[in-house]
């Protein structure tokens, strides 16, 4: 990041290239039971980002060493399909996706209620099928709608959203030029209901004034993404 | 890892079933499941097309890399295609490098697009020796409730027909459809309580025995056979569902067609 400032990317009335404001999202839709074999699933279209997660379980853990005697282990991975960017993914995991499986399964690990399930396992795939930057939120957001298809209790549903800067302002929900020529990127994963975290990550430059609004922005849009997502899991169309 | 006892359950509940001429879905034996087909469904992708079977769904996406030919064919640019069933697909798909079971699946639907022609590797030839384009079919199983095989070689062919060579992207011209001159479809075929039937569900591959893949070009050519599992068949057999195959091979070439004309 940095290096790229010269990249216009706000305009003269402070609105960005694509038209949204600020602390404005990308259109979102929440879809569940896109992968009918599965035992809960959801897509999430999210700008050009299209990711579906499946979950399979709880089930038999193996092999037996895996197993934890008091509780069901969470075993997600992130993935994204070779035909998902411009220049074509090779198959197979890498550095970047083992990074994002593990970060998305503690976020997750913090509200399933694994100790229901002993000795079980509770597998979470996510696949990125076309990609616009912001995968890994979009992953998660996702993945936990996927769990409360299935049916297997949380606390809470987990929301995840990232803020930035770009040009000198911080917004919300970077689009692929504004992640790629941008100044700074903070992704939260956020619980709507208590407003709690159990995801943050950030790279880049924000003064503690921008980071502020950074996190309030992600606050903001979390809320907004809930009940887009809560709309989903009730039955209705996203 | 599953129960064995449960498909010898199912095994005979698909036997008696059969008894009968009946499947566990209520399907005729040449019967497939109601198939959707849709093109251009995948934004990041030069070609692409999506494929609904029941309850297996599958992607299939194109993509383009330039390519120095290889020193034994400098007129030829090359073509790949490839098949991983992620565990996303299903219960039965495990996590790990790809198992046999997903190897054979992109070859045999590799063998059958390569081997019709369809798409001339001398003109995907930019500068002899130097520079071509190697288009790469990458099938993607979404949900898998029988009969992959079929699905991503319907959306393998349909995703190939839709490509647009992004040659402006690569700063070597205009961007142009991908020259597909032929269209060839798979039939595959599952011995289910003793009898072959068209379009096997998860279950009847679960209870069933060995399967025969048929890819046949524009005219009814054979390009690609594959039987797969433990089994015996006969000629007669053989000849059965080849008959059957000349007949709906077409109707799946006349889906692709029209989905491409949309």
């Amino acid at each position: 990041m940095g290096g790229y400032g010269d990249v216009q990317m706000i305009d003269e009335k402070g609105l960005r290239m694509d038209g949204r404001k600020p602390s404005e999202c990308r259109p979102i839709e929440i879809e569940t039971g896109v992968v009918p074999v599965a035992d809960g699933s959801a897509r999430v279209r999210w700008g050009l980002n299209d990711v579906i997660a499946a979950v399979y379980g709880p089930m038999e853990a193996h092999p037996r060493k895996i197993q934890r005697q008091d509780r069901a282990v969470l075993d997600v991975r992130y993935n994204m399909a070779p035909f998902s960017t411009t220049d074509r993914i090779r198959p197979g995991f890498n550095r970047r996706s083992r990074e994002i499986s593990k970060v998305t399964a503690e976020a997750l690990e913090s509200v399933v209620l694994l100790e229901l399930y002993p000795r079980s396992k509770i597998r979470v795939e996510i696949e990125v099928l076309c990609a616009e930057a912001g995968t890994r939120c979009a992953g998660i957001t996702a993945a936990s709608a996927a769990l409360a298809h299935a049916g297997i209790p949380m606390t809470d549903l987990v929301v995840s959203v990232a803020s930035g800067k770009v040009n000198g302002v911080v917004v919300c929900d970077l689009n692929k030029e504004e992640d790629n020529y941008g100044e700074a990127d903070l992704p939260m994963g956020i619980l709507p209901n208590s407003g709690e975290l159990v995801f943050l990550q950030m790279d880049g430059d924000l003064s503690q004034e921008d980071f502020k609004i950074a996190w309030d922005y992600n606050m903001e849009a979390a809320s907004h993404i809930h009940e887009i997502m809560a709309r989903a899991l009730k039955g209705g169309d996203a | 890892m599953s129960i064995p006892l449960v498909p010898e359950l199912l095994r005979k509940h698909l036997a008696d079933l059969a008894d009968s001429d009946m499947r566990i879905d209520g399907r005729g034996r040449f019967e497939s499941r109601d198939i959707s087909l849709e093109v251009g469904i995948l934004p990041r992708a030069e070609g692409s097309a999506r494929v609904q079977m029941g309850n297996t769904i599958v992607l299939a996406g194109v993509k383009f890399q330039l390519m120095t030919p290889y020193p034994d064919r400098p007129n030829q640019g090359g073509l790949m295609c490839s098949a991983e069933v992620r565990p996303v697909a299903g219960r039965s798909w495990e996590p790990g490098p790809p198992s046999p079971q997903s190897i054979e699946l992109g070859r045999v639907v590799d063998r059958g697009i390569r081997e019709s022609g369809c798409i001339d590797v001398d003109e995907l030839c930019i500068i002899p020796g130097e520079r071509a384009w190697q288009v790469i079919l990458d099938v993607f199983a979404v949900s898998d409730d029988g009969n992959l095989f079929d699905a991503f070689a319907l959306a393998g062919i349909a995703a190939l027909r839709s490509a647009i060579v992004p040659a402006e992207r690569f700063e070597i011209g205009e961007d142009y459809p991908l020259p597909v001159s032929k269209t060839p479809t798979m039939c595959s075929y599952h011995r289910v309580g003793g009898r072959y039937v068209l379009d096997a569900s998860k279950k009847e591959e679960l209870g069933g025995d060995e399967r025969i893949h048929i890819t046949l070009g524009d005219d009814g050519h054979v390009h690609s056979l594959q039987k797969g599992l433990k089994g015996i068949f006969t000629t007669a057999e053989f000849e059965e569902i080849m008959e059957h195959a000349i007949e709906r091979c077409a109707e799946l070439r006349d889906l692709v067609n029209n989905a491409i004309e949309k």
